[in-house]
């Protein structure tokens, strides 16, 4: 992204319903992601790593928030009801979130490729034009550049621990590395919002984001890397595993919706 | 100095390492509390998900449990021979529990002193702090201590000022740090008296309350 000159206040029709658009798709992700790193609270490796992992997703599901406090700036919607009341075929989260959590390298290697993302992502997007974006980004940053640290740390110890860790890194990197490119897919509209310098240039992002794999996952994992590039497909598209996650998610949401206290 | 133990067949946890925390720059480090880790890296990043997530921190100093050496003013009269434990001579830093009252820390660090080895660290401490609950020595080369460039001190510990908590007592409470509260003069003198959502109270009791 370029160093904004202006500041924009007034978004036009066609910018506020591909900025809704687009929040809402980044809010998607935190959510979906942190309920997967959700599921193994009371089940990871150790105590400290169940804790850990706990604050990354709460540090995620904060992120969704914030995405969609800016959406209900735009129109008036209420996050909660978006996160426990739209069915999978509304949400758009990526098939990368959606996957089941696998075992502790597959969670691990995710969360980094997700991290890493995010984290390039609200670092650029820190110079957004609208500023109500660049305040979040510039608060959501902090936590992505600690996640990152940590889940980086994880898949390196893995991928040069034991044959076993080794190989099993391995074969989550080749199942998760197909699924990311969704996470790169401009939706429609992006391109509006880029040249307004309201949010970054998600193919930008891209670039330093492979380069990052590369020098970590490549060359100081030593794991074997695809270099393909995969399309994928459109984020209204979901595997058979989102269903049954909202509905576990949901399920206190829906059978209490006059509840006052969470 | 306390010799690597082998490996017990029931214990699969990796290596405990105690950690201190530095609340400002113009507090002491303090004990918190302790993690299992397999690397001093791997310490210092489970240690701050663990125990400074919301509480104030600037920076975290983590060391392996085989690394300290301590004793109690009872341990020195049962077992004087921990004051001759030998090891490598150099810079040791000294910490000492000075009250029971305190929940949360128990062990502040006071300094640091010269010292032939872990024995003669610990006898140093005891004599500079005659009146301690319990010295605590290890040397300054087995600490590990997180980066100290604005890059670490930002994404590790500045979130937490902004964290929001929830009161242990009534789930629904969300607010600011109690001690934050309380010197704002919004607390009760007891945190477990008088939960409040806002300004009202979040239980109503049918009694006075307890004089």
């Amino acid at each position: 992204m370029t160093a904004p000159t202006t500041t924009v206040t007034e978004l036009n029709a066609a910018q506020t319903a591909a900025l809704i658009r687009k929040l809402t798709a980044l809010a998607d992700d935190e959510i979906i992601l942190a309920h997967r790193d959700g599921e193994w609270t009371g089940h990871a490796p150790i105590l400290e790593e169940d804790i850990a992992l706990a604050n990354i997703a709460q540090d995620e599901l904060g992120h969704a928030g914030m995405y969609l406090e800016l959406r209900r700036e735009l129109d008036g919607s209420d996050p909660d009801r978006l996160a426990m009341f739209r069915d999978a075929a509304e949400y758009t989260n990526t098939r990368f979130v959606e996957l089941p959590k696998g075992d502790w390298a597959y969670t691990m290697l995710r969360q980094f490729m997700y991290d890493a993302y995010e984290a390039l992502w609200l670092e650029a997007a820190q110079q957004s034009t609208y500023a109500p974006l660049a305040e979040v980004a510039a608060k959501a940053v902090r936590e992505e550049k600690f996640h990152v640290q940590h889940t980086a740390l994880w898949v390196e110890r893995l991928s040069l621990g034991t044959p076993e860790s080794t190989q099993r890194t391995q074969t989550a990197l080749a199942d998760l590395w197909p699924h990311a490119a969704q996470l790169f897919q401009p939706l429609e509209g992006e391109d509006e919002l880029v040249k307004a310098g309201i949010i970054p240039n998600i193919a930008g992002v891209r670039s330093r984001w492979e380069a990052l794999m590369v020098k970590h996952l490549q060359d100081k994992c030593g794991l074997r890397m695809s270099r393909e590039a995969f399309p994928g497909p459109a984020r209204e598209n979901h595997t058979e595993h989102l269903a049954p996650l909202l509905a576990e998610m949901q399920q206190v949401a829906r059978q209490h919706p006059d509840a006052e206290v969470w | 100095m306390t010799q690597p133990q082998p490996t017990q067949p029931h214990d699969t946890q990796w290596p405990r390492w105690e950690v201190f925390k530095q609340d400002s720059e113009k507090r002491p480090y303090q004990a918190i509390g302790s993690v299992h880790a397999g690397d001093p890296d791997h310490a210092l990043v489970t240690a701050r998900n663990v125990f400074v997530r919301r509480p104030a921190a600037v920076s975290l100093w983590a060391v392996r449990e085989a690394d300290i050496l301590t004793a109690t003013p009872q341990e020195l009269v049962s077992t004087p021979d921990v004051l001759g434990v030998t090891g490598v001579a150099g810079l040791y830093h000294v910490g000492i529990k000075k009250s029971h009252k305190r929940s949360m820390t128990f062990v502040d660090l006071v300094g640091a002193v010269q010292a032939t080895g872990p024995g003669d660290a610990l006898g140093q401490a005891h004599e500079q702090h005659p009146d301690a609950l319990a010295w605590l020595v290890f040397p300054d080369a087995a600490k590990v201590a997180t980066d100290p460039d604005p890059g670490t001190v930002e994404s590790w510990f500045a979130p937490a000022t902004e964290k929001t908590y929830k009161q242990q007592q009534y789930y629904g409470t969300i607010g600011r740090h109690v001690g934050e509260l309380k010197r704002s003069g919004q607390m009760p003198g007891r945190v477990n008296e008088h939960p409040h959502v806002g300004d009202q109270p979040a239980v109503k009791h049918n009694e006075e309350p307890v004089k």
